[in-house]
């Protein structure tokens, strides 16, 4: 779900960059890679059992 | 470079950023390899690329656009590298298969270094930041709405995949079709 949201988001930002103001976009890409480090973070903790 | 080529050029990005996704798309649904959770930040980071190139086409060339783009790549790049990271030691296998040799999260990091490289190198033509831009033509037109349909298409293949939760370390059924025998 959380790669999700971060997709819409994006399709968000197209969406803005596209049909509003670029400052809408500019903020919105913020808000997107921002949510994306937190979720790169997440996974930066999971365990992985090595493959060797 | 007259703002009408540079508009063409991020068209040619645009295009190429959706090829991306739907060879991965390809990848999935063709040969039933379920993305991981920083495979699916990579095909984030590039649906993040496109950004740039549509306020491009919209409002014509800005040195910004591609500062943007430059920033987004940053974000795919230290993705990958991640991802090649944890697979650097000798013995392991890798995550899925392999392209040319090489697996999605190495050829995901080549594709960021390459953005950068190019938005660098259109920022070096200050002509293109002169004189109004062109209304966008069909052309370019269809590939802001490829790129759109593909990230919608995105996200909802995630969904399908990873269900109302984060997505599991490593995927092996799609959450919202599973039945438990």
């Amino acid at each position: 779900m959380d790669s999700s949201i971060a997709f819409l988001i994006f399709a968000a930002t197209m969406w803005a960059a596209w049909r509003r103001d670029p400052r809408v976009a500019v903020f919105l890409l913020a808000l997107g890679m921002l949510f994306s480090l937190a979720i790169y973070l997440h996974h930066a903790t999971d365990v992985l059992p090595l493959s060797f | 470079m007259t703002p009408a080529n540079a508009m063409k050029l991020n068209a040619v990005a645009l295009y190429a950023i959706s090829a991306v996704l739907l060879v991965a798309f390809y990848f999935q649904f063709a040969l039933g390899e379920l993305p991981c959770p920083l495979c699916l930040l990579q095909r984030v980071a590039f649906t993040a690329l496109a950004v740039g190139p549509i306020l491009t086409l919209r409002h014509g060339p800005r040195p910004g656009q591609y500062g943007l783009i430059v920033l987004a790549a940053l974000l795919g790049a230290a993705i990958a590298s991640r991802q090649v990271l944890l697979h650097i030691m000798p013995g392991d296998a890798g995550y899925g298969s392999a392209l040319l040799g090489y697996h999605f999260y190495t050829w995901a990091f080549f594709g960021f270094v390459a953005a950068i490289a190019a938005s660098t190198a259109m920022l070096l033509f200050q002509s293109q930041f002169e004189g109004d831009a062109p209304r966008p033509r069909p052309f370019e037109t269809a590939a802001v709405w490829l790129i759109f349909a593909v990230t919608l298409a995105n996200a909802a293949s995630a969904l399908l995949e990873c269900g109302f939760a984060w997505c599991p370390d490593t995927p092996v059924h799609y959450e919202l079709l599973y039945k438990p025998a």
